[in-house]
């Protein structure tokens, strides 16, 4: 703005134009995108002949190869014989699969840890303060492999096997975690319809127990209402369809499990490292968050009579989580993010099985990379936008 | 105190003498269930603790030659021989023994040389600072690789030497005597009556003849070549992590303040940059670096792999500096700006005045946070090869005498990290505190 003040004064010379800021915005921007087109080229340039040099192919129809490598744990159908795209799909399901269970997980532990440092009682409150600080002040990584060669690979072989839970359906042992997985019967698509109306049913209670509230004052125990619903319903069609669902449980036969579902000992390592090393930081953003409740809305919800939990629920934590929410986002995606550090300890994850072991035999470097960068950034991107929509209703609404 | 010196003002609550008695019975016994949580906590506290002795003091080895003398004379305690053994190599790496010296050395000087920032009564701190990062790299640099100097590097050593040893001579002054080198120069060579046009220029001749002196004394100055893969340890955690916290802070500014641009091509271009980048884990930016810049570089010109990581880690800390910037920046009032602007400034002097000066209070924890972080993330090199600390307690756990020690180097490291780490925090938590200039 200033520069235009001092247009007039060089007298409309020959220059004049140069004290322009929409001239200045202009040009600016033409030079910058110059430059960064040049260098774009450059590097385009410089990788085709470098790919031409070495003999190196390019484009991705190498997604339709065979692979030829196995791999030790997957959620889908995979073998040696299957593509490149395959291992691509199996290495994002792995890594969708662990991190959303570090996530639930972790939100669970965090929510506790932060509860428990706003303890009125100091040992409790600086035990969880000192968990908090051991935890973030060490590398993630040094925790992962501290977890794996520390405590999980260490287990016992598949003979000495420990039973979880002392009721021979679960063991754990140095190939990995069997448990029981369910069979499904035929008539089994009943009961899952029966789960899907019970969840409506239950919802519909609670928004009429809530208007029916809000027009008469008459109080619903709607929660306890959903909950015997949601019980009931699927239970009682779940008999009656003739109980179509079996149990595969695990075996020991020869020198290893047979049957049941299995997790490697990398992914419970993974799992056990990322939920507690993310539970301290969602555990320090649910206590900031709590704290920035100001005082005054408890003594206020006091002195209208609200018992302490009442207070807690209705006007605490819906104020809380309003700050709470924009951290948690961005430790959520930390959670997926870091869920790439599986590759130290051979987890077969995104990267380990795509961006290491199918880069280094095939070569495909660039394709690689970018399909592996592609579904982060679209993971990213999708936890953001819809965590942002749940966050803009909670802003609108509280406000 | 106060109440009882003044004892119809006080505002002030009179400080309680704490009973312990009472303290406990509020803090620890206020009701049944804190009793319960009370005594839980202490059993855990108790378990943790006698656990970490047992294991740790009581049944520990400190002297031994393998890791199978360690489990003869007590299989269930830590086994600190292999840690003793290896603890050189987990803060120097493989760096060569006779040249050890050469990263004391370095520490040393970058220590001696920043601490006069701390010093209440030396001027001029700015400029120390910006001496100690234009200049030091070079200096440290040439002291870690050693080998043949270009001419460049040796006047960038020159002016390095120079400036450490002006700092150091003013730091002595402005401690004793309250005033800078600058004027005790000029009052000793007896012109401090002259004009300032011609101070400036003796200082300026001064300086260049300090300079002059200093490359040639540099000049038979040599020390042995050490490759970069014989770097590691402590020491390349903290060189990698140093270069990409000093090239991320003012590379974030730029990205930020383009971020918020009014020109849209620059606007788009960090925002996708930034983005991008923030998006995706570190490890598939090493990856990326290791894979593709070979491929981006013309032929015939190859970097070493820790160029490539450095370059990987100083991309991926600016676009998290950026954010940080950024969030300092939405925290400036609007009224700042329109202010500015109101005084005539232009753009980059309202920013340079105004605006950072204010920004970069509100983001002190965060960017010291941001810190933190990308010296734990530095431990991401040991996926892709490079010696750092946490690679080289891998290798410890590998050497054939110590096979298969993971816990106790794992442990020794882990607390190294925390050490610096929470000492780090503990410090900005400090800084914060004392740069809090508004009374809320």
């Amino acid at each position: 703005m200033a520069t235009i003040d001092k247009a007039p004064s060089t007298g409309g010379g020959g220059l004049a134009f140069i004290h322009d800021e929409r001239f200045r915005s202009v040009f600016y921007q033409l030079v910058t995108g110059v430059v960064v087109a040049y260098v774009a080229w450059y590097l385009f340039d410089n990788t085709t002949r470098n790919l031409e040099s070495r003999g190196m192919s390019s484009g991705f129809d190498f997604i339709w190869l065979t692979a030829g490598f196995d791999t030790d744990f997957t959620l889908i159908d995979y073998s040696a014989g299957h593509t490149y795209g395959r291992v691509f799909v199996v290495g994002m399901l792995n890594t969708l699969f662990v991190s959303l269970i570090a996530i639930v997980l972790a939100t669970v532990l965090g929510f506790f840890m932060g509860i428990m440092r706003l303890s009125s009682n100091w040992l409790v409150s600086k035990m969880a303060s000192a968990y908090v600080e051991i935890l973030r002040n060490t590398p993630l990584l040094m925790q992962i492999l501290f977890w794996y060669l520390g405590i999980f690979s260490l287990l016992p072989r598949p003979k000495q096997s420990l039973d979880m839970f002392g009721v021979g359906v679960s063991f754990l042992n140095n190939r990995g975690f069997y448990n029981p997985s369910p069979i499904f019967g035929e008539m089994m698509w009943a009961t899952f319809v029966a789960i899907v109306v019970a969840l409506v049913a239950a919802f519909t209670v609670r928004k009429w127990a809530k208007t029916r509230q809000a027009a008469t004052g008459q109080q619903f125990p709607a929660v306890w209402a959903g909950l015997a619903i949601f019980i009931v319903l699927p239970s009682l069609v779940f008999l009656v369809t003739g109980s179509p669902m079996t149990w595969d449980v695990p075996s020991l036969q020869g020198f290893n499990f047979q049957g049941g579902a299995r997790v490697p000992p990398a992914f419970l390592a993974l799992l056990v490292a990322l939920v507690i090393y993310h539970s301290a930081y969602i555990g320090e953003s649910v206590r900031a968050g709590i704290q920035s409740v100001h005082r005054g809305q408890t003594e206020a919800a006091f002195s209208l009579g609200l018992r302490p939990g009442k207070t807690l629920s209705l006007v605490v934590i819906p104020q809380a989580m309003r700050a709470i929410i924009p951290p948690l986002i961005s430790i959520w995606m930390n959670v997926v993010k870091n869920s790439s550090l599986a590759v130290a300890i051979g987890y077969p994850d995104v990267v380990a099985l795509f961006m290491q072991t199918s880069l280094n035999q095939s070569g495909y470097a660039i394709e690689i990379v970018a399909l592996t960068m592609l579904f982060y950034m679209t993971v990213s991107l999708t936890i953001s936008g819809l965590l942002n929509i749940y966050n803009r209703r909670v802003q609108l609404r509280e406000r | 105190m106060v109440a009882a010196a003044e004892p119809g003002i006080s505002a002030q609550q009179p400080k309680e003498k704490v009973d312990p008695i009472r303290w406990l019975k509020e803090n620890l016994f206020s009701t049944w269930y804190n009793v319960i949580l009370t005594a839980l906590g202490l059993y855990i506290i108790y378990l943790v603790a006698a656990g970490l002795y047992q294991w740790g003091i009581a049944d520990a080895v400190w002297v031994a030659e393998t890791r199978r003398e360690c489990l003869d004379k007590n299989p269930n305690g830590a086994c600190w021989a292999g840690v003793f053994a290896w603890f050189e190599g987990f803060i120097y790496g493989r760096y060569p023994l006779d040249e050890r010296w050469r990263i004391n050395f370095g520490v040393i000087v970058l220590v001696l040389w920043m601490v006069p920032l701390w010093l209440p009564r030396v001027q001029g701190k700015i400029g120390i600072a910006a001496s100690v990062v234009a200049f030091y790299p070079f200096f440290a640099g040439y002291l870690f690789m050693g080998g043949d100097k270009s001419l460049f590097l040796q006047v960038m050593v020159s002016i390095a030497i120079v400036s450490f040893i002006g700092v150091i001579v003013h730091a002595v002054i402005g401690v004793t005597s309250g005033g800078s080198l600058a004027r005790t120069l000029l009052r000793l060579t007896g012109v401090s009556g002259a004009g300032d046009k011609l101070q400036r220029n003796l200082l300026i001749i001064a300086a260049l003849a300090a300079v002059a002196i200093a490359f040639m004394a540099q000049a038979q100055w040599e020390v042995p070549t050490v490759s970069w893969v014989r770097w590691g340890g402590l020491f390349l955690t903290l060189v990698i992590s140093g270069i990409g916290i000093t090239t991320a802070l003012p590379a974030g500014i730029v990205l930020a303040l383009g971020r918020r641009s009014q020109l849209p091509v620059i606007r788009v271009l960090c925002t996708t940059f930034i983005e991008v980048f923030r998006s995706v884990p570190l490890i598939t930016i090493l990856f990326m670096a290791t894979t593709m810049f070979p491929l981006f570089l013309p032929e015939g010109f190859t970097l070493n792999k820790l160029v490539q990581v450095i370059v990987a880690v100083c991309l991926f800390a600016a676009c998290y500096m950026a954010e940080i910037v950024r969030g300092g920046l939405q925290a400036i009032p609007k009224g700042q700006y329109e202010a500015a602007h109101a005084m005539g400034l232009g753009y980059w002097r309202m920013m340079g005045f105004i605006i950072m000066p204010q920004a970069l209070k509100f983001m002190i924890p965060n960017i010291v946070g941001n810190l933190i972080g990308l010296l734990k993330d530095t431990t991401l090199v040991t996926i892709i090869g490079l010696f750092d600390i946490l690679n080289m307690i891998q290798a410890a756990s590998q050497d054939v005498p110590w096979r298969g020690l993971h816990k106790e180097p794992m442990f020794v490291g882990a607390l190294i990290f925390f050490i610096i780490c929470f000492s780090m925090s503990k410090y900005s938590q400090h800084l914060e505190r004392k740069l809090n200039t508004d009374h809320r």
